[in-house]
């Protein structure tokens, strides 16, 4: 919390000082500016600053000027070039395309019960004429690069829908010739060898569920006659191991695996990173509960007091620093969201965390029945029985129509950091983003209210954690948390462009 | 950082109406009413405000006497209310629906400009899907109601300008498609 500190006069900041934001870490204050450079200072040069003192040549002033604080030591050109560059992400429409093939899924969960269906719920497939309409409409943004992601449910179950949407995907692809990529969601227990030779054979990049170690697992997933988690294992393992017989490096090709962090594995934050790392995966996404895809009955049962949630994530993550101390190289996803912007200033395009948000012009949701939604989430609350964020459907809808559409403008508006109160001064506003979807589903408003926003609480906590660790600055720290940031591409993954 | 945000706020329960500073929070049976000087907030932002709860909650907006707005909130049926934290929510949602307009306004160049960038680099130059959408058939493929296959003369009556009831201008729809559908993918980024 932020002292008050006794000028005796007025606040004048310095003239030659650029707009800044502040905030207390460590003990010291935390500047940032408009176009993400930072520094730190000491809470008496902060006082001498808010008094107007800036003394030319002193120590504070050549900290200043070397990260573009300082008007007259600004190169404009450079941080325009910087800015452009950290947008891009606006030259282009949807590069992930989410197709629900089916919403029968044959794992119960204790976060997931509106958007899955039974088994028997056959009407709940995709059918392959539909599944069709989709890969066309998906294939007319204007990115030069997509990824079609099968969701479910369980994709497992809609095994020949997604082997039709590879196959047309890769045929009508010929004609636009972009990067085409696709992943799929699974649990992986109906997986069979026939099945992962075809998605193997078509590079299909595999990501499952690991809510943490056996127990915690077993008990929020359950799988009728048999172990979720033993089932993942095994099916995590043998993939891996296709991925080193196609002699790809298994430090980059491997299954990923994401957490959804619940009550119970909040528990267990050093004990669910040995797990991933017994697992052989490099990456572990400490991903907060959401509040979707359930209904708000059970929202009691499922949520929890982001306080706690962030003591998780810290101690979490010091195990995983930890493990990085000692030679294994593995790292915490949300931290090299962050860090990427901190240290790297560029945007690696997370769609949840930039501004404005990814929501439709980063990601189209397309449902079993062909509604079309402006993310995952809007289409969870869909079955939830909210359908504002239903864009169109897919036998009707034109590519320009859905991105011109009335609830898409809305949604860039609400998720311009500049535009919302809390997040115009926020120090962290360089690095942060909102989520609108998450603004409306917990607080009834898209713009949301960011003082009350689970979501802002946990990426205040993170990037508290960060620029704390940046401010202790121990160099065996910083590297790691430096070589987070290298973004290796998975070109494996990649359906070169090869237009005819 | 913490803000904080000064202002008067007073509860009463509708017995106890008490004159009162610059808000009146009146909890009835179900029901909680707001009142406050109207030149506090903008319009936009108090039927933003009261928007926030018509999922909870039956809204009136009303003028309470000189400048002075009335919000009542009456909670739908089944939906236990609490009066004073709707009344307490109420405000907060004032607060920031007014302070979010100022901010827009402020930043409306900057907004303006990322949300066009936004919206153009998604949507991309018009396709050939948006010009067959049209409504084009035989009878209407060559009305000009714009007159822009017109010449100037033509359409100013100069000298020149052909007759009254000359032959309709000509339009050429094939030089109106921007781009047909593969080439509507886009350039490619680096």
């Amino acid at each position: 919390m932020t002292q008050l500190i006794s000028l005796g006069q007025k606040p004048a900041a310095p003239p030659d000082l650029v707009p800044i934001r502040f905030r207390d870490v460590a003990g010291d204050v935390l500047l940032t500016n408009p176009w993400g450079d930072w520094v730190f200072v000491s809470q008496a040069e902060f006082a001498d600053l808010a008094r107007g003192h800036l003394a030319a040549g002193s120590d504070v002033y050549t900290r200043l000027a070397e990260r573009n604080f300082l008007r007259s030591k600004v190169d404009v050109e450079k941080v325009a070039a910087a800015m452009r560059n950290k947008k891009r992400f606006l030259d282009y429409g949807p590069n992930l395309h989410m197709f629900v093939v089916t919403l029968r899924c044959n794992e119960t969960c204790v976060y997931c019960h509106a958007s899955r269906a039974e088994m028997d719920a056959v009407h709940t497939d995709m059918t392959p004429e539909l599944a069709e309409k989709c890969v066309d409409l998906a294939l007319q943004t204007t990115s030069p690069a997509i990824t079609i992601e099968f969701q479910g449910g369980e994709p497992l179950v809609a095994f020949d829908t997604v082997k039709h949407v590879v196959k047309y995907a890769l045929q009508r692809n010929r004609a636009y010739g972009k990067d085409l990529g696709f992943t799929m969601v699974s649990n992986l227990s109906l997986m069979d060898d026939e099945k992962l030779k075809f998605l193997v054979e078509h590079k299909v990049q595999m990501c499952t569920s690991i809510d943490g170690p056996e127990p915690i697992h077993t008990k929020q997933r359950v799988l009728v006659g048999g172990s979720s988690y033993f089932e993942s294992v095994k099916w995590i393992e043998r993939i891996n191991k296709a991925y080193i017989d196609l002699g790809l490096d298994p430090t980059l090709y491997h299954v990923e695996a994401l957490l959804t962090t619940t009550r119970d594995a909040l528990k267990k934050p050093r004990e669910i990173v040995d797990t991933y790392i017994n697992l052989g995966c490099r990456a572990i996404f400490l991903r907060p509960v959401d509040p979707f895809g359930f209904a708000e009955k059970t929202r009691a049962k499922i949520e929890y007091d982001r306080a706690e949630y962030r003591e998780f994530y810290r101690t979490a993550v010091e195990h995983i620093l930890d493990y990085n101390r000692r030679g294994e190289q593995v790292l915490e996803r949300y931290a090299a969201i962050f860090l990427t912007k901190i240290l790297q200033g560029e945007d690696p395009n997370f769609l949840d965390i930039r501004s404005p948000g990814g929501s439709a012009i980063g990601a189209l949701a397309y449902n079993y029945d062909g509604k079309i939604f402006t993310s995952d989430e809007g289409r969870m609350m869909h079955e939830t029985g909210d359908d504002s964020f239903v864009i169109g459907d897919v036998r009707t809808a034109t590519y320009r129509g859905l991105m011109k559409h009335e609830t898409v403008r809305a949604l860039i508006l609400a998720s311009i950091r500049e535009v919302q109160p809390d997040c115009v001064s926020c120090t962290y506003a360089p690095y942060c983003g909102v989520q609108p979807e998450h603004n409306h589903r917990t607080q009834g408003t898209l713009f949301g209210r960011m003082r009350e926003s689970t979501l802002c609480s946990v990426h205040k906590g993170i990037q508290d954690f960060l620029f704390e660790k940046l401010r202790e600055n121990d160099p065996k720290t910083v590297e790691i948390l430096r070589r987070w940031t290298t973004v290796r591409e998975r070109t494996h993954f990649v359906h070169a462009s090869a237009a005819s | 950082m913490d803000y904080g945000v000064s202002g008067t706020l007073a509860v009463h329960t509708a017995d106890e109406e008490v004159s009162m500073s610059d808000i009146t929070t009146v909890l009835g049976e179900g029901t909680v009413t707001v009142e406050f000087d109207e030149s506090f907030y903008p319009k936009d932002a108090i039927y933003g405000a009261a928007y926030v709860f018509i999922d909870r909650c039956y809204v009136h907006l009303d003028r309470a006497g000189d400048k002075r707005v009335r919000v009542t909130l009456r909670a739908k049926s089944g939906k236990p209310a609490d009066g004073e934290a709707l009344a307490g929510e109420l405000q907060n949602e004032l607060l920031g629906q007014a302070w979010r307009l100022s901010i827009a306004a402020e930043n409306r160049q900057l907004i303006e400009s990322i949300t066009s960038r936004a919206l153009g680099g998604a949507a991309g130059p018009p396709g050939l899907d948006e010009l067959l959408a049209m409504d084009i058939d035989e009878a209407t493929a060559f009305d000009d109601p714009l007159g822009i296959a017109m010449s100037w003369e033509e359409k100013y009556k100069k000298k020149g300008a052909a007759d009254e009831g000359a032959d309709a201008p000509k339009a050429d729809a094939s030089a109106s498609s921007d781009a047909a559908e593969p080439n509507a993918a886009g350039e490619k980024s680096s």
